[in-house]
C-alpha cells in the first residue's frame, strides 16, 4: 500500500460519505445548513482562483453572487426562462464584470487592489438598491425578489425538500474543486502562482502576468456567479443586502484565508472548520450572547494569521503525512513538493 | 552573425542620465563581459534590453529584430532570458516548481514542463534539490536557481546580472564552469559582474562603461591594460598581473 | 439660493470632519503602509470612551479630549505593538504586507461584537450638552453649531500633526521611517517603536473625531461602519498618506453628501461617491493631491 493509494482511497470513502449523508440525516435543519457549508464551501473554492493563486486581495465577490442570482431570477421570474439557463447567463455577465473591473485594478499594489475592489461591490449594491426597474428588467430595488414555490421541478431548479438541493450543490462543489484541481496543475495555475509571488521575475519568464490574472477573475467571478443562481433558488427570496454585502465579501475570503488560501484544501477546510461554529453560536447563543460568533472569527482570524499565515491547511496536512507515515513505517517519500501547490 | 545591437542607447531617470550614447554588439556564441564602477549604468542597460525600462533614444536589435519596448515576456518567448541581481525566486515553492513556471515557456504540457526542467536541473547537478522550498535555499543555490530558470527558458541570450556576487571563491568557479558550459552548448552570454578574476577568465570581449559611457572594449587583457580602464575604474586596487 | 449656499457650508463642515476620521487612517497608512480596516472600529470605541467621560463627568464635550486623547494614544499603541507587530516580524521583507489587512479586520470584528456583547444594540446620545441642536443663523442659513465646533477641530488638529511631522525629533523619525524603514533603523530610530507611535497617534486623532462627533451623533456597536468605508475612500480621494487631502478629500465627500440630494434621493448619493472613488482609483491612484510617492 502506498501514499498514492491511501490518499486516493481517502477522497473516495469522502465521497461517498457525502454523497451518503441526506440518507441518514433525515432533518431538513441540519441539511440547510449542511447545503450552506457546501455553499460557502464552494464560494471560497472560487474566490480561492484569483484571491489565492493571484496573490492579490478581492474584497467584493459579494458583487458576482448577487449578478448571478439577480440574473437568473429576473430571467425566470420575467420571461420564463429555466434557470439552469440563467445560472449561465449569469456566469458569462459576471465573467465580463470582472474582466471589466480586472482591467484597470490588477496594475495596483495591495491595498488599492483591495479597497477598489470593496467600492466596486458597494456600488453594485447601492445601484441595485436604488434601481426599481433596469430598463425592461424589474428588480424591486431595497424590496428584493420572491421567487414563488409554484412550479417545483428540476427544469425549474426548485424542490419540495432539501434532498436535490443537496445534491446539487454538491456535484457544483466536487466540480469546482476538480476544476481549481486541474488549474493549479496546469500553465495557468504554474503562471499565477509564479505572478502572484515575484511579478517581475514571472514577466522575465514568459509570464504575462496581468493576462493571467485577468483569465483567473474572469472564471471566479463566473463560478461565484453560478453559485449566486443556486442561493437565490435555494431560499427563494433574494435582496442586494442578502446577496451582494459587504459581510458577505469578507466572509468568503476571510475563510479561504483562514484555511489557506493558494491551496485546495485550505479554503474548504476554512469553510468546514468555521462555518459551524458560526451556525451553532448563531443558533445557541444568537439571543444571549449576539455577536459571539464574530468574536471566535475575528480572534481566530488574528490567531491564524500571526502563527499560521499560510493557513491551518499546513499544519494539519504535516499532521496527516505525520499520521501516514506511522501507518506505512516508512520514511516520506513521493512528490512532497507538489503539496505545496 | 550579430545576435544583439545596441546602438546609440541612451536612458534619462529625470534628470540623470544613467545610460548615455551606449552602442555594443554581441555575436551569436560569444560572451561578453561588462564592467564599470557601481552606479555606471549597467543594470540599467540590462534592463533596457531586457525589456523592463524602454530606452529614451536609441535602438536594441535582437536576432535582427527592434526590441524597443517590447514586454519582457514577449522577449522571453523570443529567445532572450536574464537573471535578477537581486535574487527573485518564487519563495513558498519548490526549486522544481520555480523551474517549471520558466519551462512552461516552451510548451503548454505540465509533463512536458516537468521534462524540460529536470532536465535542466540534472545539466546544472541541482537535481538533489528539486523538492526544496526556495525559501530554504543558500544564496549560493538561490544563484544557480536563478540560472536555472533562466535555462529553462530555451533562450539564444543569456543575461547574467552579477550572479556571481556574494558567492564563495569555490563557487564562482563552479559558476564560471558552468556558463562555459552553457555556451559550448551553442548560448550567447552576456555577463555583468564584479568580480574581476571571473569575468577575466570567463569573457571573450569585454566592456567597460563609466558615467553611462562605454570607455574601452577588447579582450581582457587588452581592457586590463587601457589606460582609461585603470583611471576610472580599476584605480590603485588593481593590480594588472 | 440661500438655502443652496447653506447646505454647502455645513456639507464643509461635516466633511471636515470626515476628513479628521481619515487623517488617522492616513497618518497610520504613511508610516506603516498598511490600510487599517479596524479604523472605523476605533472611531466606535473613542465614541464610547467619550460618551461614557463625557456622562460620568458632566463637562462640556470637549473637555473630554484630556480624558479619550490619552486613551486612545495608548489604545492604539499596543494595538499595534501586541497585534500587528508579529505580523510586521515574521514578514520582514514584504514590501505592503496583505496580512495585516486581514488581522485588522479581525480587531474590526472582535471590537465591534465586543462592544455589542457588554453594551447592547441600543442607540446612545448625550442629549443634555450645550452643543447638541444648536444652530448658528447667519442671514437666514443656519449652521449646525456642533459642526462648526468640529471644522474648527479640524483644521486645527491637522494644522498640529503637520507641525508634529515636520518639526519635533519625533515627526522627523516618524517621517525618516516612513520613507525608507531599513535605512532608518540603520540610523538608529527603532523601527517597531516608531511604528508603536504612529499608530498611537492615528488612533489619539480618531479620539479627537469622536469627541467632534459625539455632540450631536448617536453612538451603538455598529456605528463605525458608517465611518469605515468612507475613510477609505477619502484617504484614497485626497491621497493615502496626504494630510492636507485627508481634510480635503473629506469636505469633497460631505459636500456631495450635502448637495447631491437637492437634486437625487440620498442613497444615489451614496452611489455617486462610490463612482467618484473608483474613477480617481483608475485614472490617478495617487489621489487628487497626493504626491505620487513610491511607497
Amino acid at each position: 500500500m502506498t501514499r498514492k493509494t491511501i490518499n486516493t482511497s481517502a477522497l473516495i470513502l469522502l465521497g461517498v460519505v457525502a454523497f451518503g449523508i441526506p440518507l441518514v440525516l433525515r432533518s431538513p435543519t441540519y441539511l440547510h445548513i449542511i447545503c450552506l457549508l457546501f455553499f460557502y464551501a464552494y464560494l471560497t473554492t472560487s474566490w480561492n482562483l484569483v484571491g489565492g493563486f493571484a496573490g492579490v486581495l478581492p474584497l467584493g465577490h459579494s458583487a458576482f453572487v448577487g449578478i448571478g442570482a439577480y440574473t437568473s431570477t429576473v430571467l425566470s421570474l420575467q420571461y420564463g426562462v429555466s434557470p439552469w439557463l440563467g445560472m449561465i447567463v449569469g456566469g458569462f455577465l459576471a465573467g465580463i464584470v470582472g474582466i471589466l473591473i480586472g482591467l484597470p485594478t490588477f496594475k495596483m499594489r495591495g491595498a488599492y487592489f483591495a479597497l477598489a475592489t470593496i467600492a466596486f461591490g458597494e456600488g453594485i449594491r447601492v445601484m441595485f438598491e436604488n434601481i426599481e426597474t433596469l430598463g425592461p428588467l424589474n428588480i424591486r430595488g431595497p424590496r428584493g425578489l420572491e421567487i414563488p414555490p409554484t412550479h417545483t421541478g428540476f427544469v425549474n431548479f426548485m424542490f419540495n425538500t432539501k434532498e436535490p438541493y443537496y445534491y446539487i450543490i454538491l456535484v457544483m462543489l466536487i466540480g469546482v474543486i476538480a476544476f481549481t484541481y486541474f488549474i493549479s496543475r496546469s500553465k495557468l495555475g504554474y503562471f499565477l502562482n509564479a505572478g502572484g509571488e515575484e511579478p517581475e521575475a514571472a514577466m522575465s519568464l514568459g509570464v504575462n502576468v496581468a493576462r493571467a490574472k485577468l483569465i483567473a477573475m474572469a472564471m471566479s467571478s463566473f463560478l461565484t456567479a453560478l453559485a449566486g443562481t443556486f442561493y437565490a433558488q435555494f431560499t427563494l427570496y433574494i435582496y442586494p443586502k442578502s446577496v451582494m454585502s459587504l459581510d458577505l465579501s469578507f466572509e468568503i475570503a476571510f475563510i479561504a484565508l483562514i484555511g489557506g488560501r493558494g491551496s485546495i484544501a485550505g479554503p474548504i477546510l476554512g469553510a468546514l472548520l468555521l462555518r459551524p461554529v458560526s451556525d451553532f453560536s448563531r443558533i445557541y447563543f444568537g439571543s444571549s450572547l449576539p455577536g459571539l460568533h464574530l468574536i471566535i472569527f475575528g480572534t481566530v482570524l488574528i490567531l491564524v494569521m500571526i502563527f499560521q499565515p499560510r493557513g491551518l491547511q499546513e499544519p494539519l496536512l504535516k499532521v496527516y503525512n505525520k499520521l501516514l507515515d506511522r501507518i506505512l513505517q516508512q520514511a516520506p517519500q513521493g512528490k512532497a513538493g507538489h503539496e505545496y501547490s | 552573425m550579430n545576435i544583439l545591437e545596441i546602438n546609440n542607447l541612451v536612458k534619462d531617470f529625470g534628470g540623470l542620465r544613467a545610460v548615455d550614447t551606449l552602442s555594443l554588439s554581441i555575436k551569436e556564441g560569444e560572451i561578453l563581459g561588462m564592467i564599470g564602477p557601481n552606479g555606471a549604468g549597467k543594470s540599467t542597460a540590462f534592463n533596457c534590453i531586457a525589456g523592463v525600462y524602454s530606452p529614451t533614444k536609441g535602438d536594441i536589435f535582437f536576432a535582427g529584430k527592434k526590441i524597443n519596448g517590447v514586454k519582457p515576456w514577449n522577449l522571453c518567448k523570443g529567445g532572450l532570458a536574464r537573471t535578477f541581481q537581486i535574487v527573485k525566486p518564487f519563495r513558498s515553492k519548490s526549486v522544481l516548481y520555480n523551474v517549471m513556471v520558466a519551462s512552461f515557456a516552451t510548451t503548454d504540457k505540465t509533463a512536458a514542463a516537468e521534462e524540460k526542467a529536470l532536465e535542466v536541473l540534472k545539466t546544472l547537478s541541482f537535481e538533489h534539490k528539486k523538492d526544496e522550498r526556495a525559501g530554504n535555499l543558500t544564496i549560493a543555490e538561490l544563484k544557480r536557481l536563478e540560472v536555472a530558470r533562466a535555462l529553462a527558458t530555451e533562450p539564444k541570450l543569456l543575461l547574467f546580472d552579477e550572479v556571481m556576487a556574494g558567492l564563495r571563491p569555490a563557487e564562482v568557479d563552479e559558476m564560471v564552469q558552468i556558463i562555459k558550459n552553457l555556451r559550448d552548448r551553442g548560448i550567447t552570454i552576456f555577463v555583468i559582474e564584479h568580480i574581476m578574476r571571473a569575468i577575466m577568465a570567463l569573457s571573450d570581449r569585454i566592456v567597460v562603461i563609466h558615467f553611462g559611457k562605454k570607455i574601452a572594449e577588447g579582450t581582457p587583457q587588452e581592457v586590463a591594460s587601457n589606460e582609461n580602464v585603470i583611471k576610472a575604474y580599476l584605480g590603485d586596487e588593481y593590480v594588472v598581473s | 439660493m440661500e438655502f443652496f449656499l447653506e447646505s454647502i457650508l455645513n456639507g464643509i463642515c461635516m466633511g471636515s470632519i470626515y476628513g479628521l476620521t481619515a487623517l488617522g487612517l492616513t497618518v497610520i497608512f504613511g508610516v506603516l503602509k498598511v490600510i487599517n480596516f479596524a479604523h472605523g472600529s476605533l472611531i466606535m470605541v473613542s465614541m464610547y470612551v467619550a460618551y461614557w467621560a463625557i456622562i460620568y463627568t458632566g463637562v462640556h464635550p470637549y473637555v473630554a479630549l484630556i480624558i479619550v486623547v490619552p486613551v486612545m494614544y495608548f489604545f492604539g499603541y499596543y494595538l499595534q505593538d501586541i497585534v500587528i507587530k508579529p505580523i510586521f516580524k515574521a514578514e520582514k521583507d514584504v514590501r505592503e504586507p496583505i496580512t495585516v489587512i486581514i488581522v485588522t479586520t479581525g480587531v474590526w470584528y472582535i471590537l465591534d461584537n465586543l462592544t455589542l456583547l457588554i453594551f447592547g444594540p441600543q442607540y446612545r446620545g448625550i442629549q443634555n450638552n450645550p452643543l447638541r441642536g444648536k444652530m448658528l443663523d447667519i442671514g437666514n442659513m443656519l449652521i449646525s453649531v456642533p459642526k462648526l465646533w468640529g471644522f474648527v477641530t479640524a483644521v486645527i488638529t491637522a494644522a498640529a500633526v503637520y507641525w508634529f511631522l515636520q518639526k519635533t525629533r519625533t515627526g522627523r523619525a516618524i517621517r525618516a521611517t516612513s520613507l525608507d524603514r531599513e535605512a532608518a533603523s540603520l540610523m538608529g530610530i527603532n523601527q517597531f517603536k516608531i511604528y508603536n507611535i504612529a499608530f498611537g497617534i492615528g488612533t489619539a486623532i480618531v479620539g479627537i473625531s469622536a469627541v467632534t462627533l459625539v455632540p450631536f451623533y448617536n453612538i451603538f456597536p455598529s456605528v463605525g461602519v458608517l465611518f469605515d468605508i468612507k475613510g477609505f475612500i477619502i484617504v484614497v480621494l485626497g491621497g493615502l498618506g496626504s494630510i492636507g487631502g485627508a481634510i480635503i478629500g473629506g469636505i469633497i465627500i460631505g459636500l456631495i453628501e450635502s448637495i447631491a440630494p437637492m437634486f437625487m434621493t440620498a442613497t444615489w448619493a451614496e452611489a455617486i461617491v462610490y463612482g467618484l472613488f473608483l474613477v480617481v482609483l483608475f485614472v490617478k491612484p495617487s489621489g487628487l493631491f497626493g504626491v505620487k510617492y513610491d511607497w
